[in-house]
């Protein structure tokens, strides 16, 4: 009876270990980190990965989720363990702010430009629609013939 | 206007040069395999086994094997315990065996380790940045140093376990004998 109640007793204690380390209000989800992080060994987001390195990283975000971990601190651990290449995105700081700026300069100097062609190619087009202009003797002949119509 | 022209010429020649340049580089810095008699790839990387960090410099007059794996890599489970009994075995002869862990997570790694008995020296190559530079594609992979830091031997791709005469022939070479 003793042996019995305290394999009951250890065997409530084994799941009530992880469940009180569990977080109450966890601060982000695997599924909203999954798309962030980088599966180091396939070279793509972890939840497009099904390979041993991203299942294991996966389970090494869920355990910090379960700690109560913020993802910042969760993506600082990762990027402490396996250097910023973790990262889908790069940081919003440093040098590393220039994979952020560059395609943004990219697109307004295309836009520049573009605006730039447009109105060049509009002042181009001036005097050729001036050529294409009738005479005013056909103009005139013209409108009598409209006029004649109506 | 004409000054406009030839500048926006002048922008895009340069964009185009531009890239070009950056393909040229790739191509040239493509990884390529350490070769046979060429330095091995220098590195000094944090320990998992202890603190501080580990240089292969400073293993520099002693035979080195140095032994790419991952806490997740099943063959590695496999090949743990053998090479932690051939890291006795040579010690004498002044051998040393280094852990090179490949993007793992340094728990894990460190589970592993106890889990599988490895007492030799072991780093963390989380970035895989080293393990690039010796063009380790997968793991387990186990490469030999001489005892002037020169790479020698044929490095054995894949598990130990079932190479077991390609690994001893390079543990000599390593020994150089």
């Amino acid at each position: 009876m003793i042996v019995r109640l305290a394999a009951i007793c250890t065997a409530a204690l084994a799941l009530a270990g992880p469940a009180a380390a569990a977080c109450a209000k966890p601060h982000t989800s695997l599924a909203a980190m999954e798309g962030k992080i980088m599966c180091p060994t396939c070279h793509t987001t972890l939840d497009q990965s099904d390979s041993a390195a991203a299942l294991r990283i996966e389970h090494f975000i869920q355990l910090r989720i379960d700690q109560c971990a913020t993802e910042a601190q969760i993506e600082a651990d990762l990027v402490d363990n396996f250097g910023a290449g973790i990262l889908a995105a790069p940081p919003r700081k440093g040098f590393d702010l220039l994979a952020w700026w560059l395609p943004i300069g990219g697109i307004v100097l295309g836009a520049l430009l573009l605006a730039l062609g447009v109105w060049r190619w509009s002042r181009v087009r001036g005097p050729d629609e001036a050529a294409e202009r009738l005479d005013p003797d056909t103009e005139q002949r013209l409108d009598e013939l409209l006029a004649r119509l109506d | 206007m004409r000054t406009l022209k030839v500048t926006g010429q002048v922008v895009a020649l340069a964009a185009v040069a531009g890239l070009l340049g950056l393909l040229v580089w790739r191509l040239t810095h493509q990884p390529k395999s350490p070769k046979i008699g060429a330095p091995a790839p220098g590195f000094s990387l944090r320990r998992l086994d202890t603190t501080g960090t580990l240089s292969l410099a400073s293993l520099r007059g002693k035979p080195v094997v140095l032994n790419f794996w991952a806490s997740w890599c099943v063959p590695c489970k496999g090949e743990a315990k053998m090479l932690e009994a051939a890291s006795h075995r040579y010690r004498s002869s002044g051998v040393v065996f280094v852990g090179v862990d490949w993007h793992d997570v340094k728990s894990d790694a460190r589970r592993f380790l106890e889990a599988h008995g490895v007492t030799y020296p072991t780093v963390l190559d989380g970035s895989g940045s080293v393990t690039d530079r010796y063009n380790v594609p997968a793991v387990p992979e186990t490469f030999f140093v001489d005892r002037s830091g020169r790479l020698v031997g044929e490095h054995v791709v894949g598990t130990v376990v079932n190479q077991k005469e390609k690994f001893r022939s390079g543990v000599q070479a390593a020994l150089g004998s």
